[in-house]
């Protein structure tokens, strides 16, 4: 159940607030309800956008993010273009009922908009706003900033979330992450979104080769085709990275084609092919003896895997797939948690490739 | 926890060294491997409500392996779809999540019956080459799990019958374990008897004794409140602490289980395995590290640390009781002799409260209590650890004297910990009273915990034993609770006393704490 603590018909972010009085807002909120709320926290979430467009279905996801994991969620929408420089603030909450009769559990939201000048506030804005002691997950829509004129900013973000299939030159934001990542020091951990989306194949590959024949062959592969949609060739490269690193192949290129190679010198084929369908709509992996074909159809709520082993029927299973819903993708994210080591391998073996 | 470390545990018939690349980072547990599960009682309650279910929920949370087969084993007469399609409504009537139709289609045409009494040889061996089909169709690798979910007199014919016809050996080197429901024995000697007929057919390490509440999330989680939290365990002893409550209460009578119930009694359908492990895990030494050997062996230091209670001890420290009518929720209920199946004369106690002591350094010193009740106005189980009182120097003396701290783990309902603590009542005089701090896992974390089932099973086919009983553990709780049993026979009946349904146990149960100057939490 979904109760909203702001009073208006149309959409709107919240209650308007003067910036120095959100605390005292806040607390009126809470102090209003009575004792049928509970405020409850674990995390700051912040989510920075240049699309103000997008501030609605940034509320609906921080709503649905707030049903599992109580939160102070920040959301800044930042028009650099301007003329004015302003900044606006609105106050709301997000309460849900778990069980009918319990008290209702509430999470608040902060909303700036920062017009013009006033964007060079954001650290600002987002240190004096934080709950204090909880870690910080920043989510940056859309592209980096070449420069960034406080640095500060990054040092304080526990977690940065982004989602690198969205870049037009995943090349140079891959870069700017690069020196964030240098700035930031080791606090900052890097969310890619098209890493954790991936996450739901990635599991279901393993499981395949959790099966003992299968295993047996994975030192034997010659050849991967990915089938992937439209907008995510990012995505499929993180896949193949994935795999190369896991695997120990090295990639290498000899006039423009590239082959993986592995331990042994072995080569390893790959054809990406778009197609529409999901992000990663098909992977097939094959050795000379064996086949494995893991796919996802639209509408589906689960991956069919096929494994082919030699002197044994063919198996299929069926292993269950994540939604990807770019508010499921955050939940796992959110969920999952850890410094996400493999994301800078599987990075390293294919950067070539973005070039 | 979150890890992102580590590779995992391949099965054991491929090369032990090669581990599966891809799983690094993907799951902090070790994988469940491939095999075929046969339910021994698979027509019975337990693999309707709680056994299916919780495979079914494990397929759907993508944590079964790729090749998982159940072959159910009894003896009525049915085809494979009429047993899958009993398995179908059960799920739908008992799964923790929504049932998906296709994946309930792929997975349900992994589910056979088998038809056998449990003493038909032939059975065994048709047995046998069902299962060495699977592994040849399927790739289960030899994998077998048994579980024993038939009634435990069924317990020894079933083990002869695996040994006998050599299933409790992995014909191609995989593996063969076993899983035994509780209760694990009637008193010490028959659980030694069991212990021997399972550990004849089948290795103690391949040996999985079900104690369900250690499956439970938060039962799990109170070696991370006192290992992952440097706050609590400094404090964790007899310095610091005066006391500790464990409470296993439900308005519940025997509801249909009077034959059961009134042969076992609270002491052994409660104490002797549940309460006993919680009571472990709360007063255990830091093990060494979380292998299942290094958790067990603190377990049952606990165990053995405890002081005996015989003769004229369990006279002045446990209360056995039994419950009168009464009402509950406002409505009447029966006395416990005139439950169905139950004697009128029957003296089985449906209470029972103890006082303990642990011989150990850190508990020096530190009574444990422990009560168990059916029909009490409350379902909860809990474990609350009492602080001592601060000093009588600035705030604690005079006539006002603070409540202690008090810190309290809810392992059911509304599974959370509170810790409740003294604050300055606002306002220009000093008054000082009790608040709350309280976490509550179902709002924190909103994700619904797994049931303790489906840990369990997986547990099993990753071969993990952390969260099961091991030999020793089962026979140092027996040997414990078998002294306080003899000491009550030997005082025939005048131990027992009564308490009306809906009350929190008879006053003799309030005397046991009052000697030290407690009294019992009110839940």
């Amino acid at each position: 159940m979904e109760k909203t603590v702001s009073k208006t018909t149309e959409f709107s972010p919240g209650l308007a607030v003067e910036i120095e009085q959100i605390d005292k807002e806040l607390g009126r909120i809470w102090e209003e309800s009575g004792d049928n709320q509970t405020r409850a926290s674990h995390i700051n979430l912040a989510v920075y956008t240049e699309d103000c467009s997008a501030i609605e279905t940034n509320t609906e996801i921080i709503r649905q993010i707030a049903q599992d994991h109580a939160c102070r969620a920040i959301l800044i929408c930042a028009d650099v273009t301007a003329k004015e420089s302003k900044v606006r603030a609105w106050i709301s909450a997000h309460c849900h009922v778990y069980n009918i009769g319990e008290h209702a559990v509430c999470s608040e939201q902060i909303t700036f908009k920062l017009d013009g000048d006033a964007v060079h506030a954001l650290p600002n804005i987002v240190f004096s706003h934080l709950d204090s002691d909880l870690p910080l997950y920043f989510w940056w829509q859309g592209d980096f900033p070449s420069t960034f004129e406080s640095d500060e900013l990054w040092s304080w973000i526990d977690r940065l979330i982004f989602d690198s299939h969205s870049w037009q030159n995943p090349n140079v934001q891959f870069a700017i992450l690069s020196k964030i990542q240098k700035e930031a020091g080791e606090r900052i951990i890097l969310c890619d979104l098209t890493w954790t989306r991936l996450l739901g194949s990635r599991f279901a590959l393993a499981q395949i080769f959790d099966h003992p024949g299968a295993l047996q062959q994975i030192d034997h592969l010659t050849e991967i085709t990915i089938d992937h949609a439209p907008g995510h060739r990012t995505t499929a490269y993180l896949m193949l990275g994935w795999l190369a690193a896991q695997l120990d192949w090295e990639l290498h290129s000899i006039l423009g084609k590239h082959t993986f190679r592995n331990r042994a010198g072995r080569e390893i084929h790959f054809t990406l092919i778009e197609k529409e369908g999901r992000c990663i709509s098909v992977c097939r992996l094959a050795s000379p003896d064996a086949s494995f074909e893991l796919r996802r159809d639209v509408g589906s709520d689960f991956f069919h895997a096929e494994i082919s082993l030699p002197g044994v029927n063919p198996l299929q299973v069926t292993l269950k797939a994540e939604r990807d819903r770019v508010t499921d993708i955050l939940l796992q994210e959110i969920v999952r948690g850890g410094k996400h080591p493999l994301y800078l391998k599987a990075l390293a073996k294919i950067e070539p490739l973005f070039h | 926890m979150r890890y992102e470390t580590g590779l995992h545990k391949m099965p054991s018939n491929t090369d032990p060294r090669q581990t599966n690349p891809l799983r690094e980072g993907l799951s902090s547990r070790t994988v469940a491997e491939p095999c075929t599960i046969v339910i021994f009682g698979a027509t019975g309650d337990l693999t309707h409500r709680k056994l299916v279910p919780a495979l079914y929920n494990l397929a759907a949370d993508g944590n079964l392996p790729p090749s998982v087969n159940v072959i159910g084993f009894a003896r009525r007469d049915k085809t494979n779809e009429v047993f899958r399609t009993e398995l179908g409504d059960a799920i739908r009537k008992f799964s923790r999540q929504k049932v998906n139709e296709e994946l309930w289609s792929r997975f349900s045409d992994c589910i056979h019956y088998h038809r056998s009494a449990f003493d038909n040889a032939e059975g065994y061996t048709k047995l046998a080459e069902r299962l060495d089909e699977l592994d040849k169709n399927c790739g289960t690798r030899g994998n077998r799990l048994y579980y024993l979910a038939a009634g435990p007199d069924q317990f020894e014919v079933i083990l002869r019958n695996l040994k006998e016809s050599g299933l409790n050996h992995s014909p191609t080197g995989g593996w063969s374990r076993i899983i035994v429901e509780k209760p694990f024995g009637y008193d010490l000697p028959t659980a030694q008897g069991l212990n021997k007929q399972v550990n004849e057919a089948f290795a103690e390490n391949d040996t999985y004794r079900i104690d369900h509440y250690l499956g439970k999330e938060t039962a799990q989680n109170i070696m991370v409140l006192r290992f992952a939290n440097s706050i609590f365990e400094g404090m964790w002893n007899s310095r610091y602490i005066s006391h500790v409550q464990i409470t296993a209460s439900e308005p519940l009578g025997v509801e249909g289980r009077g034959g059961y119930y009134d042969h076992a009694g609270a002491m052994r359908d409660m104490v002797q395995n549940h309460l006993m492990q919680l009571l472990c895990l709360t007063a255990m030494e830091p093990p060494t590290d979380l292998s299942a050997d290094a958790v067990r062996d603190e377990k049952v230091k606990v165990l053995r640390s405890l002081r005996p209670l015989t003769g004229p001890e369990v006279i002045k420290n446990v209360v056995r009781a039994q419950y009168g009518a009464g009402a509950i929720d406002g409505k009447r209920v029966a006395a416990y002799r005139d439950e169905q199946n139950i004697p009128p004369e029957s003296v089985t106690e449906t209470y029972v409260a103890l006082r303990l002591h642990i011989d150990n350094w850190r508990w020096a010193g530190v009574p444990f209590f422990v009560r168990v009740g059916k029909r009490l106005p409350k379902r909860g189980t809990e474990i609350a650890v009492h602080f001592k009182d601060v000093p009588p120097v600035l705030f604690n003396k005079g006539t006002d004297v603070l409540d202690e701290n008090v810190l309290v783990i809810r392992i059911q309902p509304d599974e959370g910990i509170a810790l409740r603590m003294s604050a300055k009542l606002p306002g220009t005089s000093l008054r000082i009273e009790p608040v709350k701090m309280d976490f509550h896992y179902g709002t924190s974390f909103g994700k619904a915990a797994p049931e303790a089932y489906e840990r369990l099973l997986l547990d099993a086919m990753s071969g993990d034993a952390t969260l099961f009983a091991r030999r020793d553990e089962v026979e140092e709780a027996w040997k414990f609770v078998d002294s306080i049993h003899a000491a009550w026979i030997e005082e025939k009946d005048k131990t027992l006393r009564f308490y009306s349904a809906g009350t929190w146990g008879p006053g003799e149960a309030e005397d046991l704490l009052a000697r030290d100057g407690f009294t019992w939490r009110r839940l």
